[in-house]
């Protein structure tokens, strides 16, 4: 399979069941409510590292929350269900607290599991705090210097999908970016989906352990790098000397597939090589998103 | 069972009646018999609802009123759950100590809407009630939770002794508003007296004002003003001579 004369390889990704929650933060200015999702989701590239994975999914019209102020839709996964709040509470109170005219709401208010997120954030009210509930929902009043924060009791938590990936094999760095930047834009604010390494792309791709290092996790992925060719089992074919790829979180298979169908597409551009994507022989994940039939 | 039940007043009381029997969520296992058969008290002696009232539709949790029941009291008391939507005014104590659902009422209520029967701690402790009118003395007075909005004007003493909850004014509230108010929420959008024993902490755009504003404008189709909605508001705190966690929060202006 070709797209654009670049070759579609035939495998997929393997993917993980991970647990996952849609935060929406408003302020007064979009930029606003873009600087607490930025701080909200730094440091949150992937589980290996940072215990969660984050990202901005898209921006809000200001006619799409609940206050009527533009907004940022963020997702926010994580392993097990144990985690996910913990996280939340950390980082919600560090960034969305401490920004300037935020406000905090779930985004997932249909999911049965919920997290007290705003009902552990009360107690920095130091007992001023105050709550209403508004149309069957309780909110939180957090007196602060700047005048008041709102942030809902509660979070919905669904499980999410969590390592969708494909993998861009270019000539060149300057052709494997142009192509990792057009897929990125082109998956950019598609619904529950986020991309949560910087600008969307990952140069560092990991394989599981380490061959010299046993206390690691995970260390480079020496059949992906470029430089390594001549010295290691390597995969990549002799007129390839540039690999980024692209990692999705999600809410669901269908959203990772769409934004994978979209962003591939996008990439098959001059200077691409192959497309591929990272698995470890089906034995770990659970799904399978098999490029050619994405692309099919 | 019915997609909704409608009572229409067919016989106009002479004295006040009493029909602390309508509440939506007891109508929902009720047949229309059974309906007709709730006990009322008009004036001081004992009298069916079907005396006065058609009962057309059964088993169903969203109720309608059609007809002017000014001298109905005590509608919706003690409701826990459903809808209850009044094409016309009402007497005293609608809705008093109602625990869940909505009444929607067109027109103007009598004194204590929301409030606690005779004697009783607590007024509503939960649900919704929308008067697209005024209201008498004392409403919402010791109300527990629950929302109260009144698009008309409040009596003397509204939200009197609030111990949580909210009550939105959109019109002038009356004498003493807030009073003796525990905890709580008054939100005046016309012109309120500010008791005494009130402080005023600051002025800012509280956050689930807005969110509250809008909720009203989607859900209840109330027509709240966008300067409202994204407005400032002056905060007093109060009452001091009681807990002083409530707060009586006054539109002034974009």
């Amino acid at each position: 399979m070709k797209i654009n004369g670049v070759a579609i390889e035939d495998t997929f990704a393997e993917a993980f069941t991970m647990r996952v929650a849609r935060l929406l933060i408003t302020g007064r200015t979009l930029g606003w409510a873009r600087e607490a999702a930025v701080k909200l989701t730094g440091f949150a590239t992937s589980v290996i590292g940072c215990k969660c994975e984050a990202g901005i999914e898209r921006e809000l019209r200001d006619d799409e929350t609940p206050d009527g102020r533009p907004g940022v839709s963020v997702l926010f996964l994580t392993m097990d269900k144990a985690s996910l709040p913990e996280q939340l509470i950390v980082r919600v109170g560090q960034t969305v607290l401490t920004c300037p005219t935020t406000a905090c709401f779930d985004g997932l208010p249909e999911a049965p599991d919920r997290l007290p997120v705003g009902r552990a954030l009360r107690v920095f009210g130091d007992g001023f705090q105050a709550s209403k509930v508004i149309g069957g929902k309780r909110y939180w009043r957090l007196p602060v210097m700047e005048g008041e924060f709102l942030i809902e009791e509660t979070f919905g938590m669904l499980k999410g999908v969590g390592g969708g990936n494909f993998l861009i094999l270019a000539a060149d760095a300057d052709a494997a970016l142009a192509s990792a930047e057009a897929a990125v834009a082109a998956m950019t604010g598609l619904p529950g989906v986020i991309l949560p390494f910087p600008g969307g792309v990952v140069r560092s791709g990991s394989k599981v352990g380490s061959q010299r290092y046993k206390n690691l996790i995970a260390t480079t992925n020496d059949a992906f790098a470029p430089t390594l060719k001549a010295v290691t089992q390597s995969q990549l074919p002799e007129v390839v000397n540039s690999v980024l790829e692209i990692v999705l979180d999600g809410t669901d298979g269908p959203s990772i597939e769409a934004a994978m169908r979209a962003g591939i597409r996008a990439a098959c551009r001059p200077g691409v090589q192959t497309i591929t994507a990272g698995n470890y022989g089906g034995r770990l994940g659970p799904h399978h998103f098999y490029l050619r039939k994405i692309l099919g | 069972m019915s997609d909704a039940i409608t009572l229409t007043l067919m016989t106009a009381p002479t004295q006040t009646l009493v029909a602390d029997c309508i509440a939506a969520d007891r109508f929902a296992a009720l047949s229309a018999q059974a309906i007709a058969a709730l006990p009322v008290v008009h004036g001081a002696r004992p009298a069916t609802l079907g005396d006065f009232f058609r009962v057309r539709g059964e088993r169903a949790s969203v109720v309608r009123i059609e007809g002017d029941c000014a001298r109905i009291e005590a509608i919706g008391s003690g409701m826990a759950g459903g809808e209850l939507v009044i094409d016309g005014s009402v007497g005293r104590d609608l809705g008093v100590a109602m625990s869940g659902g909505r009444i929607d009422l067109r027109g103007n209520a009598g004194a204590n809407a929301g409030g606690a029967p005779a004697g009783a701690a607590r007024g509503m402790t939960g649900g919704e009630i929308i008067v697209r009118g005024s209201v008498g003395d004392e409403a919402g007075a010791r109300m527990r939770r629950g929302l109260l909005v009144v698009t008309g004007d409040g009596g003397r003493g509204t939200g009197k002794g609030m111990i949580a909850g909210t009550v939105v004014v959109c019109g002038k509230a009356g004498s003493g508003t807030g009073r003796f108010l525990k905890r709580g929420s008054i939100v005046a959008l016309g012109e309120v007296e500010r008791p005494a024993t009130f402080r005023y902490a600051c002025t800012y755009r509280p956050p689930h004002v807005a969110l509250l504003l809008r909720y009203l404008g989607a859900r209840c189709r109330l027509d709240v003003a966008s300067a409202q909605v994204t407005g400032r508001y002056e905060r007093y705190s109060g009452d001091l001579a009681e807990l002083g966690k409530g707060e009586l929060l006054r539109w002034v202006g974009e």
